[in-house]
């Protein structure tokens, strides 16, 4: 692996992020919505008393109680109201399923304009005329998805903390956001997910013919986030640290098995037959 | 004079259909060989396979001592490319383009990017998206691209469409001039002709995939032309279409076009034309690249 090469790679990508205006609306519009707007307007609306027509309480009510024993459980009980049970369970735990579209969203888009992106534009072909080993242009790929993938992502987390503690200090009297589980959502489970997510490129990328069918295809990636989004809000399945260990974990194993279908893009005659015409 | 690129028996099929057979030929270090012959002749898929990025079916390669098969990244260090389509980065500028590709080539000079930016006129429109400039701005930062490197080898696929006649003779002119003083060899794939005639030394006439003729112009002059087609404006009036034994039609005003079995017989004409006549021009017409091009695939 060339270090030059990788550094190249990835600052040109990088630059070619704000001319795709797909990528820059994702990078914008991704973490408003789930880091600001949506914690804001759940928690203005419980707090002004506007949940009672959405059954939310009963909801919450029915998941505090099927809760196994324990220090979570304690804590949901210790709150003076319903409304308060719901916006620590909605901050700590159901809002982490949304707020994970922002990584894989923007992994998505990014790395299917990196790689759908050099084939459509005719570059590819100057890329593989030139001594850079492959390895080194899709590691240069990879750091041009990872680095603003996550920079937004803890942008985001950021602005979601500010919001969500703004608004519920003088109602808990203490900061309540985040918990253990979302530092895990950040350092584990997301770094994981991007990974995954720009292997899945690299695959849709190979067979697609162009961006629009690329992210068509892409946009299967973001079902099993709503599944497990769907899971927590309604009881199914409840995101504890220990879950979300074993999540980045069965991501890991995930991204080491797709590596090694990758590496057949590691052969250069390979991409070229596919890719160049 | 060493040899530079050594090709023997190269076959390469893409799905069953047959794209090169058994091409065979050498190019000398240092010399200017144009690649000719009409669209999917297999021009293109030469300097694919010569810079390794494809793989050939059957057959052997070596450029300067490599073989693209097993160690292309050394070719590749080695050559410059443009391809038909210039290849670059419209959302970066010019000059990003030439530090980008540079960084690539592992020969990151901001002098010599500025050098080249000045040699092809660029020097100015430097900062500007490539998307923003004109087809023959395009390609002329496609051509700086690929000699960025200083390449020993230099590979260009249609490197004068899109330029105005003089970004054409610029290009010519520098392109001799590099094979000049660095001994650049130089691999030229074109559809305009006349515009290799007076840089290439040697030619490969390319058609469905096989080299049906190869080597100087003089070379395949002599083994083509057959008869000669001499225009002469002169002062001579020919009755009854002969002269000198020779056949003869008067094209307009004070020009005269022969028929001759042979350049040999060149030289007594005209001796003979101007015991009787003043004589201002003669030439050959039917010897140009393009002629003997058209004789060669008939």
């Amino acid at each position: 692996m060339n270090w030059g090469h990788v550094t190249a790679v990835a600052k040109k990508d990088m630059k070619g992020i704000t001319s795709n205006i797909q990528v820059l609306i994702g990078l914008i519009l991704l973490p408003l919505l789930f880091g600001i707007i949506l914690p804001a307007v759940f928690i203005i609306l419980v707090k002004t008393g506007n949940v009672n027509s959405m059954n939310i309480g009963e909801l919450i009510e029915k998941l505090v109680t099927q809760f196994p024993a324990g220090e979570i459980k304690e804590k949901l009980l210790s709150f003076p109201t319903t409304e308060h049970q719901i916006i620590y369970m909605f901050a700590n735990y159901m809002l982490g399923p949304f707020f994970l579209l922002i990584p894989v969203l923007n992994a998505l888009m990014i790395s299917l304009n990196s790689l759908v992106g050099e084939k459509e534009r005719r570059t590819l072909e100057s890329l593989l005329f030139s001594p850079i080993d492959l390895k080194s242009l899709f590691f240069g790929k990879l750091i041009a998805t990872f680095i603003p993938t996550l920079a937004v992502t803890i942008a985001s987390f950021l602005l979601c903390t500010i919001i969500v503690d703004g608004l519920t200090y003088s109602m808990f009297g203490g900061l309540i956001f985040p918990n253990w589980s979302w530092i895990i959502i950040l350092l584990w489970v997301t770094p994981m997910l991007t990974a995954l997510v720009i292997q899945f490129s690299i695959m849709i990328s190979a067979r697609s013919k162009g961006f629009q069918e690329a992210q068509q295809l892409g946009g299967v990636i973001v079902l099993p986030i709503i599944a497990l989004a769907i899971s927590q809000i309604t009881g199914l399945v409840f995101l504890s640290m220990q879950l979300l260990l074993a999540i980045g974990l069965v991501l890991l194993l995930i991204n080491i098995v797709m590596l090694k279908w990758v590496a057949k893009f590691n052969q250069r005659h390979y991409l070229f037959e596919r890719q160049v015409h | 004079m060493r040899t530079s690129i050594q090709v023997e028996q190269l076959c390469k099929s893409y799905g069953g259909y047959q794209v090169l057979n058994n091409v065979s030929f050498t190019v000398e270090q240092g010399s200017i060989v144009g690649l000719l012959g009409p669209n999917g002749a297999g021009k293109t898929t030469i300097v694919r396979l010569l810079n390794g990025v494809i793989l050939p079916d059957s057959g052997k390669m070596v450029l300067h001592g490599h073989n693209p098969v097993t160690d292309g990244d050394a070719i590749r260090r080695i050559s410059g490319v443009v391809t038909e389509g210039a290849g670059l980065y419209h959302e970066l500028s010019g000059v990003e383009n030439l530090r980008f590709f540079s960084k690539l080539y592992d020969c990151y000079d901001e002098k010599r990017i500025q050098e080249l930016l000045q040699q092809f006129g660029l020097e100015e429109a430097q900062k500007k998206p490539v998307g923003k400039y004109s087809t023959g701005m395009k390609k002329r930062l496609a051509l700086a691209k690929a000699i960025l490197s200083r390449p020993e080898i230099l590979f260009l696929d249609e490197p004068t469409n899109g330029l105005d006649p003089d970004g054409v003779k610029q290009v010519l002119t520098d392109l001799k001039t590099m094979n000049e003083l660095q001994g650049t060899t130089i691999i030229l794939c074109s559809h305009v002709l006349h515009q290799l005639e007076s840089i290439c030394d040697k030619y490969l006439f390319l058609q469905g995939g096989c080299i049906i003729e190869q080597g100087s112009k003089e070379e395949i002059e002599n083994k083509y032309l057959k008869q000669v087609k001499l225009r002469v404006k002169t002062g001579l009036s020919v009755n009854g279409g002969q002269f000198a034994g020779y056949a003869v039609q008067q094209l307009e005003r004070q020009q005269l076009l022969f028929d001759l079995p042979s350049k040999d017989v060149i030289s007594p004409l005209l001796e003979q034309i101007l015991q009787q006549s003043w004589m201002h021009e003669a030439e050959i017409i039917n010897n140009d690249l393009e002629s003997l091009y058209f004789q060669v695939r008939s």
